[in-house]
């Protein structure tokens, strides 16, 4: 292939990689310019990636100075919420010992359980 | 005096100091020197970008690119943030990588190899920090030594459509904390590297020591990447050792396979580790057989595995490429070893498929798409390479 066909080739597929690389920019990254302005801020790109119960509950142990926690069974059958609010918090671990308890605010609390905090979408409770 | 090219060294390096830092943290080494680690990796991709700056220009901006899309890009998605990144999480704030033996939230996969978790707990001790953004652009830095490494085989409009089947094939997966991106790549590069320097006897690139190095550091590291990597390279060393009897070189190269199967040593270690610590396997346990015997006589099912493997566009797409151009350019040796490899693989996909604990259907769903991906890059990525090769190469 002489020298010039080259050249339109290559500029070609640097064309196609380029709008390649602009389509998984704009459409399969979730990118999020709040984010790249500042990346390594300790709670950069938070709210972007995980529900707001999960975030509250980081702040409610966080507050409260919890060392180990429970979840009720409601959240425990959350599949979503179960795991982010494990991941999340970690390193404080939930512990199935612990009489510190995570209720959705939409639970029936058990008589025996005291509140301890309340957010705006979970209970902290001592059973 | 031997020269060396530029790109193996700089692949060499940078694959060494990412399994430096994962025998570190294991050898419970202090912050300082994963630190010192880290820096010296830094200081390897300075190298690359200035020591020769218009050399292989393509890779260092569209790397430049992949980074900052990395940056401004939150984890959000289930495996990356349940298993990944969360392993990573485990291993900053233990500062172990054995921590996993108490088997806490088991739904992370605790026996899940941790070579990128490894090194993205690093980049959170160099900020000083854990944060949900920057450690997953570990999984971004890895994707390096084999993207630099496959500038020794191809080089203008044929690294440019490399980089364009990477960016079609492997996509979003350069970034968002996936590691399917990871296996497929590194498995290509792997076969590749046997390939020339095991099976092919009539090429210069057998003569290149460094390439050895550099074939034993991606072994390694395919293993340590995913469970898939293991199987991944038996395969490999299973089409080695066809080929190798069957064109009648095995005795020839026999310390050759010997020096490069110590790659399976580490996750070998590994996995030992987990065992004796109880941490299980989801797919390879005792319920293997429970599971595959309801679904194994079915044929229905092999109807659904293939629907959801077989049918996915990109496979498509690489199959045709990969036809074409071997039909243009035949390349008897190279077909059989690609297609031995991918028919193998299909068979260790659909024995996974059939045996899995989950759901059927939802197994098939949730992950038929990106295991392919390594199926797709491999067949791309050798109808590529096969440009070059052969007699009546295809000059581009």
């Amino acid at each position: 292939m002489n020298n010039q066909n080259s050249k339109k080739l290559l500029l070609f597929f640097l064309i196609i990689c380029f709008l390649q690389t602009v389509y998984i920019f704009h459409f399969r990254s979730g990118f999020q310019y709040e984010i790249i302005k500042n990346p390594f801020k300790k709670n950069s790109g938070v709210h972007f990636a995980l529900p707001d119960p999960v975030i509250e509950a980081k702040n409610i142990i966080k507050k409260n100075k919890v060392e180990s926690f429970n979840l009720s069974a409601s959240i425990k059958d959350n599949k979503a919420l179960y795991q982010r609010i494990i991941e999340f918090n970690y390193p404080i671990r939930l512990k199935s010992s612990s009489d510190i308890f995570f209720f959705l605010k939409e639970e029936i609390i058990p008589k025996e359980c005291k509140i301890i905090d309340t957010g705006e979408h979970l209970f902290l409770t001592k059973c | 005096m031997i020269k060396y090219n530029f790109n193996e060294i700089i692949a060499l390096l940078l694959s060494l100091l990412i399994l430096n830092n994962l025998l570190l943290i294991g050898l419970n080494f202090s912050d300082l020197f994963l630190k010192i680690n880290l820096i010296l990796f830094f200081i390897v991709l300075l190298g690359f970008y200035f020591f020769k700056p218009f050399e292989n220009w393509y890779l260092k901006i569209f790397f430049i690119l992949i980074i900052l899309i990395s940056l401004g890009t939150p984890t959000y998605e289930w495996d990356p943030r349940s298993i990944w990144l969360f392993h990573a999480k485990r291993i900053f704030f233990d500062s172990s990588i054995f921590s996993v033996s108490d088997n806490y939230a088991s739904f992370s996969h605790n026996a899940y190899p941790n070579l990128v978790p490894a090194f993205a707990s690093s980049l959170a001790t160099f900020v000083g920090h854990w944060n949900e953004i920057f450690p997953k652009t570990a999984f971004t830095f890895m994707f390096l030594p084999p993207l630099i490494v496959s500038y020794v085989f191809f080089k203008n409009v044929k690294y440019l459509i490399f980089i364009s089947l990477v960016l079609f094939i492997i996509g979003k997966y350069l970034f968002t904390g996936w590691a399917d991106g990871l296996v497929a790549i590194y498995f290509s590069l792997s076969a590749l590297l046997a390939y020339l320097l095991l099976i092919n006897e009539t090429n210069s690139y057998r003569n290149e020591k460094i390439l050895y190095f550099i074939a034993f550091t991606f072994f390694t590291s395919l293993t340590l990447i995913k469970n898939e990597g293991f199987a991944l390279l038996s395969i490999l060393f299973l089409s080695i050792l066809i080929m190798t009897i069957y064109k009648k070189n095995f005795k020839k190269n026999l310390k050759k396979i010997l020096y490069l199967s110590f790659a399976f040593l580490p996750i070998i270690l590994w996995k030992m580790f987990c065992y004796y610590n109880g941490i299980g396997n989801d797919y390879v346990n005792l319920s293997f057989v429970s599971n595959i015997l309801p679904r194994i006589f079915d044929f229905e099912n092999y109807l659904l595995i293939s629907y959801y493997l077989l049918l996915n566009e990109k496979f498509l797409f690489s199959l045709a490429f990969f036809a074409v151009i071997f039909w243009i350019n035949w390349n008897k040796e190279l077909f059989i070893f690609v297609f031995v490899n991918a028919i193998l693989y299909l068979l260790v996909l659909f024995l996974v498929f059939l045996s899995t604990p989950l759901d059927f259907h939802f197994q098939l769903d949730s992950t038929a798409a990106r295991v392919i991906k390594t199926l797709s890059f491999l067949l791309s990525f050798f109808g590529l390479y096969n440009l070059n090769s052969g007699k009546d190469k295809i000059v581009i």
